[in-house]
């Protein structure tokens, strides 16, 4: 049987999955549906259980909720467990009534059964059994309760009655329309007409719009509004039946708010917690670690040199796997303890309902540059990782916000780049290195500010001022889910060190090994990847002053992950220890040994700033639509940088020769301020966030399925 | 009266959505939004936009933009 998992957000609806499956859950890509969605056996049985996005409404305007339908109608799943947050029932059963339209059997999972003494509140279950005419279970994501019931109930088959929600007037109606229309899902359907969802025009007709007309007459509004209120009307009702508060008091979670949503104290909360993350993280914790970690590979490759002379390797096998192979994957393990405490930091802002308290705080300033508070949210988690947060723009409703969004994410320093800062900051900036990291976070922040206003200006001009966002109620994470979560995020980054980096160590030290007429034991300035990277090496001239063709073929590899530019260039070096110290690829004999300190940053922020890996290249192509629009985006990415890192360059060695002072500077950025006050008071488009009404967006729409 | 002038602490009762953009629309009626719901306003946030409010036993942020949309009339 196939189970599909739905639920508004924030219902505990991930942890609820985890547990039938048995934390044995596969992500991956669901052919022909755009989403990164979430499958597994529910454990001891044959049921596969499909994780769908978080939704308040089957409506047919966002994306996410597009999604839901789309599977709902195209695989037929043959239960819905629907996940409803019992704290907050009202909202949470409007969904519910959508769903008992559908022909599909639904399973009301009523969690959070925890949360209901503490807050005073009783549930009548069998009266609320009664009123929605399904099966309702009690359960406790968190606590792990009435988890084996809710299984068992899905090898019931019952029955579930359909109930009429709506007054006799509209109910008339929907049962004339039923009477013609012999497709499963009916009722759904025809409720859906009298809404006038543009995606069952085939079925709609002038008899059921003249209907349509004649009600509205009726109500003195549109029938959408009717049916949503007559909807909630209903959910009044029966929550009267089976809902008691008994004690009302404040909440830990107003309590809380008081405290993170101050008018005074907010903001500076926010500053401390942000600076506590990267400083665990990236600064002096995670640098610690990155150390211990990069002495024990020091052992792990004398060790196997060692060794491999021992039995009588001969000398290109030892290369191979000692120059090729250990160094290249090396140089990025070694970053794995910065990455978890990274990875935990975000895990727990997002866990405990703060990431979206931080989107509503934010939100004005965003607005300023044509973005919502809630790209805030992308941008953190993109810290981490480009492709998660990529697909995190979902949750933003304006189509031109969200694809902005998307492209700006990549600008963030993401986890793979930090170990391109760490090494250049590490070498060349020596007692500094600290700030200088930061500078690059700052940088990264300006870059996202003057790209979002040029974009908003210039590119993307339906933004809008609307920002709706439910504020959850804080909550002490699951201990086990955080652990699960922070795993598989390390397991796929080890993974990817262990395939592509591997991969391309492998053919790095090919490349750098043998000559072009494939001789071995060449100077490295003969090898195939000298002569390719000499061709390229021009486009870098102004970033690194120089014809560096080991920076060139090392920074193109950044397509393939970010951290292979380290990879590569430790390979290149050809040296297999200490690579984190940075003392070996820069040293005297190593062709990097020519970067100065305004190079080197340069071309941090050439490889910070470009067109991101492939992983989040295919994340973006899927936001932005079309390959077209992903081409353009990387030109703009691309080009920025490459600017960008030019600028830097140029006037960094001139401040080190002391050609240009501090003066100069500031009057140029003087200069710049007032050319972008001048940008952002250019106009604005009118507002249309592409509903599906009139004839353009319709047309998108209709591409886009 | 619109909700976005409601002060904070202060209820009101929905009366009308006066919102010509049918995506906007529908998705305040999803939130809960609809005629006649009681409507809590909690707070604003730091820098004056978005505002929190309390309807249906959950609290949401909507821009003041939006809930300049919302016609409202204030309970005492």
């Amino acid at each position: 049987m196939k189970v599909a998992l739905v639920g508004n957000q924030n219902s505990g609806k991930t942890t609820l999955f985890n547990l039938l499956t048995g934390m044995n859950a596969k992500i991956g890509n669901w052919p022909g549906v755009t989403i990164e969605k979430k499958e597994g056996k529910i454990k001891k049985t044959k049921h596969k259980v499909i994780d769908l996005p978080g939704i308040y409404s089957l409506s047919p305007y966002s994306t996410e909720e597009e999604i839901a339908r789309k599977y709902i109608f195209k695989e037929e799943p043959d239960v819905i467990i629907n996940i409803v947050d019992a704290s907050s029932l009202e909202r949470s059963l409007y969904l519910t009534t959508q769903l008992l339209e559908l022909d599909t059997r639904v399973i009301v999972a009523l969690n959070m059964a925890d949360i209901l003494e503490k807050k005073g509140i009783v549930i009548d279950i069998d009266e609320l059994k009664e009123s929605l005419g399904v099966e309702v279970c009690l359960i406790s994501a968190l606590k792990e309760t009435g988890i084996d019931e809710l299984i068992k109930k899905i090898d019931e088959e019952k029955v579930s009655k359909k109930i009429k929600i709506f007054d006799d007037k509209i109910e008339r109606k929907i049962t004339f329309i039923l009477e013609n229309l012999h497709v499963k899902n009916s009722r759904f359907i025809a409720v859906n007409l009298l809404e006038e969802d543009p995606r069952f025009k085939e079925y709609q007709n002038s008899k059921i719009k003249d209907m349509i007309k004649d009600l509205e007459k009726n109500y003195d509004t549109d029938l959408e509004e009717v049916i949503a209120t007559k909807r909630y009307k209903f959910i009044e009702k029966v929550k009267a039946r089976s809902f008691r508060k008994i004690k009302v008091k404040e909440g830990i979670s107003e309590k809380l708010d008081k405290i993170f949503l101050n008018k005074w104290i907010s903001l500076p909360i926010f500053i401390v917690i942000m600076f506590l993350v990267y400083y665990l993280s990236v600064g002096v914790v995670g640098s610690r670690t990155v150390e211990l970690v990069g002495s024990f590979m020091d052992y792990l490759s004398n060790m196997t040199r060692s060794f491999l002379h021992s039995i009588n390797a001969s000398d290109i096998l030892i290369s191979l796997i000692v120059d090729g192979i250990i160094a290249g994957v090396s140089a990025v393990i070694g970053f794995v303890p910065q990455l978890i405490i990274l990875f935990l930091c975000i895990c727990l802002l997002e866990t405990t309902g703060y990431m979206s308290r931080i989107a509503f705080l934010l939100d004005k300033i965003f607005r300023k540059i044509g973005l919502s508070g809630k790209s805030l949210i992308p941008f953190i988690v993109g810290s981490g990782c480009s492709v998660p947060g990529i697909m995190g723009t979902r949750i933003i409703e304006n189509e031109d916000e969200r694809k902005m969004t998307a492209i700006l994410t990549p600008f963030i320093p993401c986890s793979a780049k930090l170990p391109i800062i760490a090494l250049f900051s590490g070498y060349f900036f020596k007692e500094n290195s600290g700030l200088v990291s930061a500078s690059l976070y700052f940088f990264a922040i300006i870059v996202i500010i003057i790209s979002a206003l040029f974009l908003s200006k210039f590119v993307f001009l339906n933004t809008s001022d609307s920002f709706i966002s439910e504020l959850p109620a804080y909550k002490v994470p699951s201990f086990k889910y955080i652990l699960k979560d922070v795993f598989d995020k390390v397991v796929a980054f080890i993974q990817r060190a262990g395939s592509i980096i591997l991969f391309c160590s492998i053919i790095i030290w090919f490349l750098l090994s043998f000559s072009l007429d494939l001789k071995y034991g060449i100077d490295i300035k003969d090898s195939i990847l000298a002569a390719i990277g000499k061709s390229i090496a021009w486009i870098f001239y102004p970033i690194l002053g120089e014809v560096n063709w080991g920076a060139s073929v090392s920074a193109i590899q950044g397509l393939v992950a970010k951290e292979q530019v380290v990879s590569s260039m430790s390979v290149i070096a050809g040296f297999s220890d200490k690579v984190s110290e940075g003392s070996k690829i820069f040293g005297g004999a190593s062709i990097f040994s020519t970067f100065t300190a305004s190079s080197a940053y340069a071309f941090m922020v050439f490889n910070l700033f470009s067109a991101p890996c492939f992983g989040a290249l295919g994340a973006m192509r899927r936001e932005l639509g079309s390959l077209k629009s992903l081409f353009k985006a990387m030109a703009f990415q691309t080009g920025f940088a490459w600017l960008l890192a030019s600028l830097v360059y140029q006037v960094g060695s001139r401040i080190e020769a002391g050609i240009i002072n501090v003066s100069d500077i500031i009057i140029v950025l003087l200069l710049v301020l007032i050319l972008l006050f001048i940008i952002s008071k250019r106009g604005k488009k009118k507002d249309c966030s592409s509903c599906p009404y009139c004839k353009s967006c319709e047309e998108k729409l209709h591409e886009s399925i | 009266m619109n909700l976005s002038e409601i002060s904070n602490g202060e209820k009101a009762e929905v009366i009308k959505l006066e919102v010509d953009d049918k995506r906007l629309k529908r998705h305040l009626l999803d939130m809960g939004l609809t005629r006649g719901v009681v409507v809590t306003v909690k707070s604003t946030a730091p820098m004056g936009d978005p505002m929190q409010i309390m309807l249906r036993d959950y609290e949401l942020c909507v821009s003041k933009s939006d809930l300049s949309k919302v016609k409202v009339k204030v309970i005492k």
